[in-house]
């Protein structure tokens, strides 16, 4: 064997597109025969069914899908333009980068599931948690495009603004804004799916009309149907915007748009790292109360339900009722680490094996990739209740919950990492007939390590985000469902304690992920550590 | 790096006239000890050109970026005309054409050429960027995109966008490296004649001993790293320098001088050598 490159150039963009059709109708069919086999268990919709549905609520799903919409764009809007904003003070003020970022990533991992109930509080109930939500939902990714795409330039560029006398203003003006368009469309193609999801989530929290309230509607009353047909609303406008974006990134951005995996390592010199890492934490903390302190009172939002960071740390003390919510916080907490750890790491098995496996098989490379990147259009979170059909409210259900919202980004980032591998270097084993798994297990698998890695530590937040969802609406256990419940039952000690506890958990899940990356990559991609 | 506002204006270089370069006591030590540069000390006389002759790697490219201002010297002083190298690249005095030619992709030939006018707020000069396109044989390819052009034609876009400011300090760092050989003695022939009559100061690295003797009024010979000067040779030839020159006896003498003292700084580094 000596062909295993999947080579995607050379089949025609056309032929591939009939490929990928074929293969949608293959599984529409599939899907139609086994549904129709299971009939009557609750469970699967045929496509048919689905398709029948749709027409008979196409009113009502249109008036819902404008609402959501409406929230998803101007959560969108909002998102990307503080993303822009953040990224160029990062850029400019070099010092500020790692705090600027860590914080975003912070608030990247507050828990939607507590901040809608909360923002549903605060903002009263019209589309405004909706909005908030989805813009949260969107700034990070954005932000850490742009962050790469703006360096993405030579160092000759920047010698040539400078030799004329020029500084980092003219640089970002016309070097570096440019150079960082098509990372910024491939940000936002990501975005499009993360504001539906955040306008949804918005919407589960007590909005009146939209895509969200009716799929807590359906999946009350078991109407399968409608389930599956909102669930394929939301993909399908999703991937609509998703191409919409791409065609017009083409039309502006000749260069082909880059896959954005993870925001690139900070670099610190060796002896500094601890020191700087450090101090970037105290930053990070000092920022993050004052954002939290500084918000109560400047909304002066009624103590019943503001928590401050003093009041957060008597609880987490358990200084003012002997432990009660810390021990119920940190029970619930357990019931959803035994959801979200094996389906996180099954997750991150599943995507990076299927792209092993789609390197051994080139055959089926061309279909795959862009299927998997139509896929990326998906917001997961809305299939939740799919897999609750599916699989039941138990365990299982939650742990592939997770796992599907770890394993497209794995796969995708595996696949492009599998492709990076060095054409020399798996030319000198070629010419030495070295089998495919060989060239896979030398070559390929360490090229592929730093694209693995980047995607792990991106999914941290995402499966936090999956299986508080999938809790909440779902299984009705663990820290996602103590904090819905806390907020209907105006529970804010709980809530407040389980917000920063879900949210430093994700972080120090994030900088664990960081930490075995790191040294990872030291042995396999010492390039990757400037 | 420089901030965008503009300087005091003190030391300035006088539009009218070109500058000389004064290089006292420079070195060039980079980060982890690599010593680029041992102590330097050199006048480039305004208006000539000076050609920066020596072995790969020897810190020719180092000193041209001092001399740009993108690269502080450890130690030594450099002035331009009396100023700081940053307050004459500020002014938009000073242009340089890169080894790497760095034309950004997105620009066509002509956007690249006029990149330095939007650099430094002068007008768009439409004319004057034909001029150029035709001086460097780039006619017809003013409206295409860098990705589209050969290595060569993409090295000829960049100095041409060296040239469109008028700078008084002109450095060009291999500048032909990747042009091919008729191109090459063509642009050799027509260029020089543009910059003198400009009265440029010009500063030329090249590793072609032809290519320095039919360019330069003077020829520095450096050492391997780091660089010292071994050779100082004056280039004493009527210009324009034609075919029927560099087939002179002096001409010829120029070659030999230079390539004698890059083979004895070679030679002396070996001997020192244990």
């Amino acid at each position: 064997m000596t062909e295993t490159v999947p080579a995607p150039a050379r089949v025609s963009v056309a032929g591939q597109r009939v490929r990928t059709a074929v293969v949608i109708v293959v599984l529409l069919i599939a899907w139609e025969v086994v549904a129709r086999l299971i009939t009557g268990s609750f469970v699967l919709a045929a496509p048919s069914e689905v398709a029948v549905s749709l027409v008979q609520n196409a009113g009502l799903l249109t008036r819902a899908l404008l609402v959501t919409g409406q929230s998803a764009v101007a959560g969108f809007v909002l998102g990307n333009l503080a993303a822009i904003a953040l990224a160029s003070v990062a850029v400019l003020l070099p010092r500020t980068e790692r705090s600027v970022t860590a914080v975003a990533l912070v608030v990247f991992c507050l828990p939607l599931v507590a901040t809608g109930p909360v923002l549903r509080v605060v903002l009263g109930p019209g589309d405004a948690p909706q909005v908030v939500l989805a813009a949260l939902a969107v700034y990070y990714t954005t932000m850490i495009s742009l962050l790469v795409g703006l360096r993405a330039a030579p160092s000759g560029w920047f010698d040539v603004v400078r030799s004329y006398g020029r500084g980092k203003v003219s640089a970002l003006r016309y070097i570096r804004a440019r150079a960082s368009l098509p990372y910024l469309i491939a940000g936002l193609q990501i975005a499009v799916p993360a504001a539906f999801l955040g306008a949804m989530v918005g919407e589960f929290t007590g909005a009146e009309s939209g895509l969200g309230v009716l799929t807590i509607r359906a999946s009350r009353d078991l109407d399968i149907q409608l389930t599956w047909a909102l669930a394929t609303v939301a993909t399908v406008v999703s991937v609509i915007a998703y191409v919409v974006i791409g065609a017009i990134g083409r039309r502006f951005v000749t260069e082909t748009p880059p896959i954005i995996l993870a925001p690139a390592r900070p670099r610190a010199s060796p002896g500094r790292r601890t020191r700087s890492a450090l101090w970037t934490a105290g930053v990070v903390l000092v920022v993050i109360v004052v954002l939290w302190w500084g918000g109560i009172i400047v909304t002066g939002l009624n103590p019943f339900f503001a928590r401050t960071p003093i009041d957060v740390a008597l609880i987490l003390s358990g200084a003012e009722d002997g432990g009660a919510v810390r021990d119920e916080l940190l029970s619930a907490l357990a019931e959803t680490a035994a959801l979200a750890v094996p389906g996180y790491l099954a997750g991150l098995a599943a995507g990076a094996g299927a792209a092993m496996l789609v390197v051994l098989v080139p055959q089926v490379a061309g279909i795959t990739m862009p299927l998997a990147i139509a896929l990326r259009a998906v917001p997961i979170v809305t299939t939740a209740p799919l897999v609750v059909l599916l699989l039941g409210r138990g365990t299982l259900g939650g742990i592939t919950l997770v796992a599907i919202m770890v394993f497209f980004p794995t796969f995708i980032a595996c696949l492009y990492g599998l492709r990076q591998a060095p054409g020399q270097a798996l030319d000198v084993l070629r010419s030495y007939a070295a089998p495919g798994r060989t060239q896979l297990a030398r070559v390929r698998i360490p090229a592929m390590l730093p694209a693995f890695f980047a995607a792990a530590r991106m999914s941290v937040p995402a499966a936090v985000l999956a299986v508080t969802v999938v809790e909440w609406i779902a299984t009705g256990t663990g820290i996602g469902s103590l904090m819905a419940l806390a907020a209907s039952r105006s529970g804010y000690d709980t809530l407040a304690g389980a917000v920063v506890l879900v949210t430093a958990l994700s972080a120090v899940g994030y900088a664990a992920i960081g930490a075995i990356e790191s040294r990872v990559l030291r042995v396999y991609a010492p390039e990757q550590q400037t | 790096m420089a901030a965008d506002a503009g300087t005091d204006g003190g030391g300035v270089v006088d539009p009218g006239r070109a500058p000389a370069v004064e290089i006292s006591g420079v070195t060039k030590v980079f980060p982890g000890g690599l010593e680029a540069i041992a102590p330097l000390t050199l006048t480039l006389e305004p208006g000539r050109t000076t050609a920066l002759v020596g072995p790969s790697g020897c810190g020719k490219s180092t000193l041209l970026r001092l001399i740009a201002g993108l690269d502080e010297p450890t130690d030594g002083s450099l002035l331009i005309a009396g100023a700081a190298p940053a307050a004459v690249a500020e002014r938009g005095q000073l242009a340089v054409a890169f080894q790497d030619p760095s034309l950004l992709p997105w620009r066509t030939v002509r956007g690249n050429i006029a990149l330095p006018l939007s650099l430094t707020r002068a007008p768009i000069d439409a004319e004057a960027i034909d001029h150029l396109i035709t001086l460097v044989g780039l006619d017809g390819f003013g409206h295409v995109r860098p990705a589209a052009l050969s290595g060569g034609m993409r090295q000829r876009a960049a100095i041409a966008r060296a040239l469109v400011t008028r700078p008084r300090l002109l450095l060009l760092d291999e500048p032909f490296g990747a042009v091919d050989e008729l191109t090459r003695q063509d642009l050799v022939a027509e260029l020089p004649p543009l910059w003198r009559q400009r009265g440029t100061t010009t500063v030329l690295v090249t590793h072609s001993i032809a290519e320095a003797a039919r360019i330069a009024d003077r020829i520095i010979v450096f050492s391997p790293r780091p660089a010292r000067i071994v050779a100082d040779v004056a280039v004493d030839l009527p210009h324009p320098r034609t075919p029927t020159v560099s087939r002179s006896t002096a001409f010829l003498s120029v070659i030999d001088r230079v390539t004698d003292a890059l083979a004895r700084s070679r030679g002396n580094d070996h001997a020192s050598r244990p």
